[in-house]
């Protein structure tokens, strides 16, 4: 194999790429100047030394523990629980949210698996000891991600605490006309008095 | 409304055919193994994208062929009944098993969004499983009838299939109780919504199946009803339509609690919409018998016929217009007394386009004279 080959097939590893992808890549990258290659190989290799797991959240970040738990002004009484930490910067994009975080590190999925010792629940049972008041479950709407909600509803009102789960129905901007029927009926269900 | 054209391009033996129908139908009439059946798995692709006769899509691409794409232009007619022209089209590909499905053009996002547009009711000879064969065969009739019904039905049914499936296996691996409690919210849920909507449809549908059974056969009296496999707590409520959704989930719930010990010994979910059946019987005079255990092959034929029938009306009632109506040789399976009553009803005016497929140009096949012939020989199709 030679050089190009080993990096279209380091390429066709990574989620969304397949074969054909990745020898696009090499090769635009085969084109453009050496220093880009340098500075994508670069940006690479120091995320891959920098960036740090959570040990209290999960997150991922520069520091440890992360910028989120170690800030002064954040809400420390609230909880918000996601799968992925890529989650994360979905939730922070909103700018709507000031409390913590917590990484599931996935959901339930026995298929997979994956059962509740596979998720990082321990950890965030530890966490709810410091004034913690309310926690918001913002695992996917998938089969999987419901009955992962479901089992930590179960184990948090057992001690508790005050459990919520993210809402859903029609997007935000959309018109009415162009959502799914799907979605129109979760709407419906979900309907509120005014 | 009815289906004016169907193109076709490497659909099994159909390299590239375009067909013109007229409003009132056709009669597809060749010798077996021309494309007849072909021809209607073809059109009803394009209502439930996937074939009825539960081919794999691989299995419909032409031999030699890399893809196969057909497509429907539905018309309008000023008939009162008002609906929009739509063109349907359905691709795939072997390489890569891609799929798309396209309505006026434009991409679907999901399947569910395609499904029903044609309005396309098919009666085949193999039908007469949902009558004789196992129960699976009369959930997928309902699923089926259902699914081109109701908006939420599909969604709700690919869920539950989904959650049965995380479920069964946490139970082969033997999980412990909280965990499969996670399972159980959703399983109750979903699986309620779907047997509130089975009992509902099924006790519409009931005197209808009655009057189609008697009329065909001219005077036997037949019933169905729901047997759910959760069983229902009030027992006045005999069919459970009017049910609401608690009481189905806290009857669901209740059962999976009882049967806790059977399903850990199983190690599969013992309790559910899945183990669902629809209970179809001949009224004798005492007694109902089964018709899968008692019936006559015509009695069983008669009553796969007015399943059909039902499935028909009530999609003309949830969409306010009659449904394209294809019937693949059915009337000779039929004896002559039963295949002129069925073609009588059929000539009514409640019945819009009709398609038949048949070996011989008789009478019944064409309808009287009512529908145009067509002749289908390997593959080619030519109006006469």
């Amino acid at each position: 194999m030679s050089v190009i080959d080993d990096l279209a097939s380091e390429f066709a590893r990574l989620p969304g790429i397949g074969r054909k992808t990745a020898y696009r890549l090499t090769h635009h990258l085969l084109k453009s100047p050496p220093e880009e290659a340098g500075r994508l190989a670069g940006a690479i290799v120091t995320m891959a030394e920098r960036v740090k797991r959570c040990a209290i959240c999960g997150s991922l970040g520069e520091t440890d523990p992360c910028e989120f738990c170690l800030s002064g002004v954040r809400d420390r009484t609230t909880i918000c629980v996601v799968e992925e930490a890529s989650d994360i910067a979905a939730i922070e994009g909103s700018g709507s949210f000031r409390g913590l975080y917590h990484v599931l590190g996935g959901c339930l999925s026995p298929l997979d698996g994956i059962g509740p010792e596979e998720l990082k629940i321990d950890a965030l049972l530890a966490r709810l000891d410091d004034g913690v008041g309310e926690v918001i479950l913002a695992t996917n709407p998938s089969v999987e991600g419901e009955a992962t909600a479901t089992y930590l509803h179960k184990v948090l009102a057992s001690r508790g605490m005050s459990v919520t789960r993210l809402a859903r129905g029609l997007p935000v901007g959309g018109d009415l006309e162009y959502a799914d029927g799907v979605t129109i009926a979760q709407a419906l269900a979900g309907r509120r008095d005014m | 409304m009815f289906l004016a054209r169907i193109s076709l391009r490497n659909f099994r033996n159909f390299e590239n055919e375009v067909i013109e129908l007229p409003q009132e139908g056709a009669a597809l009439i060749g010798a077996n193994g021309q494309g007849k059946t072909n021809l209607l798995e073809a059109i009803y692709y394009l209502e439930i994208f996937r074939s009825f006769r539960g081919a794999r899509d691989d299995q419909l691409v032409n031999f030699g062929a890399e893809y196969f794409r057909v497509e429907a232009h539905v018309a309008c007619v000023d008939d009162g009944e008002g609906g929009e022209a739509v063109e349907v089209a359905a691709g795939y590909v072997r390489d890569g098993r891609r799929k798309k499905v396209t309505i006026n053009g434009g991409e679907a996002a999901r399947m569910a969004e395609g499904i029903g547009r044609i309005g396309a009711i098919i009666f085949t000879a193999s039908d007469v499983e949902m009558v004789a064969g196992g129960p699976g065969a009369r959930r997928r009739f309902l699923d089926i009838a259902l699914s081109l019904v109701e908006p939420s039905y599909l969604a709700d049914l690919q869920r539950y299939r989904q959650i049965l499936t995380q479920r069964n296996e946490l139970l082969r691996e033997r999980g412990d109780a909280s965990s499969l409690a996670a399972w159980n919210d959703g399983l109750v849920a979903v699986g309620s919504r779907i047997m509130q909507a089975r009992a509902r449809w099924i006790s519409d549908a009931r005197p209808r199946f009655s009057r189609h059974c008697e009329a065909i056969s001219g005077g036997e009296e037949a019933a169905m009803e729901y047997a759910p496999s959760v069983s229902m707590i009030n027992g006045e409520q005999a069919d459970g339509s009017k049910l609401t959704r608690e009481e189905w989930e806290s009857a669901f719930r209740e059962q999976l609690d009882r049967l806790r010990e059977r399903e850990r010994r199983r190690g599969v979910t013992v309790v559910g919409p899945h183990r669902d059946d629809l209970r179809l019987g001949l009224l004798g005079r005492r007694d109902q018998l089964s018709l899968r255990a008692f019936g006559s092959a015509g009695q069983q034929r008669t009553a796969a016929i007015a399943l059909r029938m039902v499935e028909a009306e009530t999609w003309r009632e949830s969409r306010g217009r009659r449904p394209i109506v294809m019937l693949d040789d059915v009337f000779a399976e039929l004896d002559p007394q039963r295949a002129t009553r069925m073609f009588e009803m059929l000539s009514s005016q409640e019945w819009g386009q009709v398609i038949v497929t048949s070996p011989k140009p008789d009478d019944y096949a064409l309808m009287g004279g009512r529908l145009s012939e067509y002749r289908i020989e390997r593959g080619r199709v030519n109006r006469i």
